[in-house]
């Protein structure tokens, strides 16, 4: 395959977000020492100009700088350099996404490369699911720069998956082992739609429109664009289902099982409204489920349905996890679907009650295996293709998700993160982002442009295409493919 | 006429509640150029009103966390850090995220929403080791609140007859429907605050449930709501109580000390059903393990109701027992003695949030008793000790009817959660849910199941 362009992509942003707070004190007599030794450039001196600017903290690694720990403090002359846990660090992020976790995801997004900094970028601190697992063999350290881009850019690893294993319809061959979730134009700006199709189109795979119709504006992406058809058929038509090479049906969704998709009136702009065909600044709750499927039976129709109007797509079924979903797999692989997406409780992008998001159904983690599992037993695991999403955050639990059953994963809040998100949640209502992601705010939308969006999402999917080449082969493997279900490779860390 | 259930929420704001999350901090640096003004759109900056010139103080309380101003300013002169007051809230059990979602609930009383995904801990333990299942494509619809189509949270106190053995006969045993799977106790932290007791008693008149009081704290304010009171009254001063107001009430609850004798059970027992026939009769107890003493009451319809009380963390007083346990145990050991339908069982202590209740249900409580929660949907922030004259959130001082609504706000939030959830599930009465344990996903045997297979398999390879 054609490399993908990776270009540096800096953040858009006046000050970035570190762990440490550099000062300098008042003995500074501004000798410029800590502007030539500092390998991270957190001290500048403007040409021509005496004095040291404020410290960039946000580039300091504090106790893990490779000249040593706090290596300038110890070289300044006036001891006028002080170094400190910034607390600020404490207000960003959460439990799935520390801020460790947030920040490497934007150095990624910057860089392409794979994180060289001390911050953990493979793991989030929820203390469960993919948690609590690591793969048995973890020594990427051991190996020389050379060793590793050796094998980060050998095309003899493949980390490609197919998306049609039925023996009749489409081929569709993605070189990475995961796509674009859902997100629907209303939830997010027409810009993080725009930024995420480029980037899916440069890397030849998917995005996917989400329930809030098909902006004209993704046209020109259209054969890496799915068209979801969602319980509330917002903006669903006979073009935008012939114009696609994958539909998704989305029975339910991992953050708000059970329940439709919310969108509150505040977001529901005149712009969202007229694709949507619904009344401007009114909260749109989709139904719950499909009023037209009560049953396998059902289900099968809906299929038939799309399939003549569009007989060359492949059909992705996206359901959550209740306790019958290996039952309700099975079904949608007899109704003939080629794709089953199982979404799992703790991810989702947009609006969603609290409640639902912690309570109803179970995490993705359980219902890979639980799946996985049933689809051997009952002889058809071959002929499917299981993608997880709902909580997969970084390449690693990609490869999780694969070890554990699947085939590979659909990616959301990951993508917005690359963007810029910093996980406030406050996307629901108002005017949407502040930050202008998940807005359709004109004036907050104009934030992001959306070449720069899609190099960011290109970047970190670089970086995470090069994770997982080096993890396959610490692993023996010379294709994603093998991986799955090698729950072998995996360990507990609680039991460590 | 028939007329649906329907609580009427208002927005009752409370200054002693605008504690926020994080506290935005200006320095030196800032040049007051305005930029911070226009990132933040939820107007924590402002220009001093006295001094246009000037930055005004950030208003903290406001600030939602999402680093606009703070990347923006040209000049770095901005930093969050986490407000100390808000980590002060509570505790281990309450902790400061529980607090505040029922002071959000209580001020809109709205289902509190929130955009991307999930922030928690994969679980942690009692009602966070629990999942709620849902029902997929195959499955009647339910569409929630904002269905056309009605989901009961009504839910029958008292007793039900096993079966019909004659239909000429057709005594119906007392029982009273109640409209919401809640009922709420006014005794949370042993406080006396007059005024307080008063605005739960009056939420509970107004959503049609059931106020528990301790007798000592009866006053002749209260003779208005007798209706809606449960009365509760230590076993050892039964026997000696005057006509007032025992015989008015309808629900009336003997609170059982660790040790006390059944003779003397009974003895109380008899003379309530002589003072008054009608009213429904509960059993308070600490101990989840019904001793035959206590199932003998049951059986020879002297008490209708056991309500399980545990402390304000869900312990039960008498070992570490969790409050979903308890339920759990007293539901299986009535079932055993195929009793389990003729009497209610209501769960008291630690229920701390919206999704504890259909929680508690599915353990098999038929209610849940609201207890310390009432408190801080009034503001209480659950201090350490509590002292009335030195609380921060001035209990004693509140207006009763802001107490009031906004207990009633936290409740209507509450319930449209359960209806959520009920949809999720498709069920169309809550009463169907009680007990249905397979409706829900227990963390140790959903973990077993999935992955214990596997990990098992490493070990022997191994
Ligand atoms: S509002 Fe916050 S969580 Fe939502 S997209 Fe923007 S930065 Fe991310
Ligand atoms: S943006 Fe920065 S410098 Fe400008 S007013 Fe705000 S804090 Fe001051
Ligand atoms: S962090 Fe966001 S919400 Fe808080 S003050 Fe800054 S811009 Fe406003």
């Amino acid at each position: 395959m054609k490399s993908v362009e990776i270009k540096s992509c800096n953040s858009r942003f006046h000050k970035n977000i570190g762990k440490y707070t550099v000062s300098l004190n008042d003995s500074c007599f501004h000798c410029g020492l800590c502007v030539e030794i500092c390998p991270y450039c957190v001290f500048e001196r403007k040409d021509g100009f005496n004095h040291v600017l404020a410290p960039n903290s946000a580039g300091c690694l504090g106790p893990e700088c490779k000249e040593g720990p706090y290596y300038c403090t110890t070289k300044c002359p006036v001891d006028a350099i002080k170094i400190e846990l910034d607390p600020q660090w404490q207000t960003l992020g959460d439990f799935r996404w520390t801020p460790e976790l947030i920040i490497s995801t934007w150095q990624q997004a910057e860089t392409g490369e794979i994180p060289s900094g001390n911050f953990e970028y493979k793991i989030g601190a929820s203390g469960g699911g993919f948690d609590n697992f690591d793969f048995a063999v973890d020594r990427l350290t051991d190996m020389s720069s050379s060793d590793i881009n050796n094998i980060i850019t050998s095309d003899k690893i493949s980390t490609s998956i197919c998306l049609n294993r039925r023996g009749e319809g489409a081929s569709i061959e993605i070189p990475v082992p995961w796509y674009g979730a859902g997100m629907s134009f209303g939830s997010i700006s027409l810009p993080s739609m725009l930024a995420r199709a480029h980037s899916a189109k440069a890397w030849k795979t998917f995005t996917s429109t989400g329930e809030g119709g098909y902006p004209d504006e993704l046209i020109p992406y259209c054969n890496h664009v799915i068209t979801q058809i969602a319980t509330g058929l917002f903006g669903v038509s006979e073009a935008t289902i012939k114009r696609t090479p994958i539909i998704e049906f989305k029975y339910a969704q991992g953050a708000k099982p059970g329940l439709g998709g919310h969108l509150l009136g505040d977001k529901n702009t005149p712009g969202v409204a007229r694709m949507r065909e619904a009344v401007p600044w009114n909260s749109l709750f989709s139904p719950f489920p499909f009023h037209s499927v009560y049953s396998v039976e059902d289900h099968k129709k809906h299929i038939d349905w799309v399939k003549t109007i569009n007989p060359d797509a492949l059909v992705s079924v996206k359901v959550s996890t209740p306790s019958d979903v290996d039952m309700v797999a099975v079904g949608s692989y007899y109704a003939g679907a080629n794709i089953i997406n199982l979404d799992g409780g703790y991810g989702g992008t947009g609006a969603a009650p609290e409640i639902a998001k912690k309570n109803i159904a179970m995490p993705i983690e359980y219902a890979i295996t639980k799946v996985h599992k049933f689809l051997v037993e009952e002889g058809v695991r071959e002929e499917i293709v299981l993608l997880a999403s709902g909580g997969i955050r970084t390449a690693f639990d990609i490869a999780k998700s694969i070890a554990l059953g699947a085939d590979g994963a659909i990616i959301g809040t990951s993508d917005l993160v690359a963007l810029g998100c910093v996980r406030c949640g406050n996307c629901e209502s108002g005017r949407g982002c502040p930050r202008g992601i998940a807005t359709t705010d004109p004036e907050l939308e104009k934030q992001i442009d959306y070449i720069w969006g899609a190099q960011r999402i290109t970047n970190l999917y670089a970086s995470w295409q090069k994770q997982l080449k080096l993890l396959l082969h610490e692993l023996g493997l010379k294709d994603i493919k093998q991986l799955r279900g090698r729950t072998d490779f995996l360990r507990r860390i609680d039991e460590k | 006429m028939y007329k649906r259930y329907h609580i009427d929420t208002s927005l009752v704001e409370l200054s002693t509640t605008k504690i926020g999350k994080f506290e935005i901090m200006r320095n030196d640096a800032c040049l007051n150029c305005g930029r911070c003004m226009t990132h933040c759109i939820y107007d924590v900056h402002e220009r001093d009103s006295a001094d246009p010139r000037i930055m005004a103080d950030p208003v903290n309380h406001l600030c939602k966390n999402c680093f606009a101003c703070i990347q923006n300013c040209p000049y770095h002169a901005l930093e969050m850090v986490m407000n100390k007051e808000f980590e002060k809230l509570g505790n281990t059990y309450w902790t400061p995220q529980v607090i505040h979602t029922i002071w959000n609930e209580a001020e809109e009383g709205k289902i509190p929403v929130l955009g991307s995904g999930y922030r928690g801990r994969f679980r942690g333990s009692g009602f966070d080791d629990i999942w709620t299942d849902m029902s997929e494509i195959v499955r009647p619809t339910r569409d929630g609140i904002h269905g056309r189509e009605y989901i009961a949270t009504a839910v029958d106190l008292g007793r039900k007859l096993a079966w019909i053995s004659d239909f000429r006969r057709l005594d119906l045993p007392n029982s009273y429907e109640i409209q919401i799977p809640m009922l709420l106790d006014t005794s949370p932290l042993g406080l006396n605050s007059k005024s307080i007791i008063l605005s739960i008693i009056r939420a509970a008149h107004k959503l049609g449930t059931f106020a528990f009081l301790d007798i000592e704290n009866y006053g002749n304010e209260l003779k208005p709501y007798l209706k809606s009171i449960a009365l509760r009254c230590p076993l050892d001063k039964i026997t000696n109580l005057d006509q007032s107001p025992w015989k008015e009430v309808n629900f009336i609850e003997i609170d059982l000390p660790r040790q006390f004798s059944i003779s003397e059970l009974e003895l109380a027992l008899k003379k309530l059903k002589s003072e008054n026939q009608t009213a429904l009769i509960s059993l308070g107890l600490t101990d989840p393990s019904l001793s035959n003493g206590i199932l003998k009451q049951f059986k020879e319809e002297r008490a209708d109701i056991l309500n399980i009380h545990a402390d304000n963390d869900g312990q039960s007083y008498e070992g570490n027992i969790f409050i979903c346990d308890s339920i759990r145990k007293a539901q299986l050991d009535l079932v055993k003695e195929r009793m389990r339908c003729e009497i209610t069982i209501l769960a008291k202590g630690g229920i701390a949030a919206a999704e504890h209740v259909p929680k508690i249900i599915i353990c098999g409580a038929d209610a849940a008793v609201l207890d310390l929660s009432l408190l801080v949907a009034a503001g209480c922030r659950v201090c350490k000790g509590c002292i009335l004259n030195d609380c921060p959130a001035e209990i004693e001082k509140l207006d009763p009817e802001i107490a009031e609504q906004r207990i009633i706000n936290m409740i209507c939030a509450w319930r449209d959660q359960l209806l959520e959830i009920l949809s999720a599930m498709g069920i169309r009465d809550v009463r169907r849910l009680r007990g249905e344990k397979g409706r829900a996903m227990f963390y140790e045997e959903i973990e077993k199941e999935s992955f214990e297979f596997i990990f098992k398999e490493n070990e022997t390879a191994k």
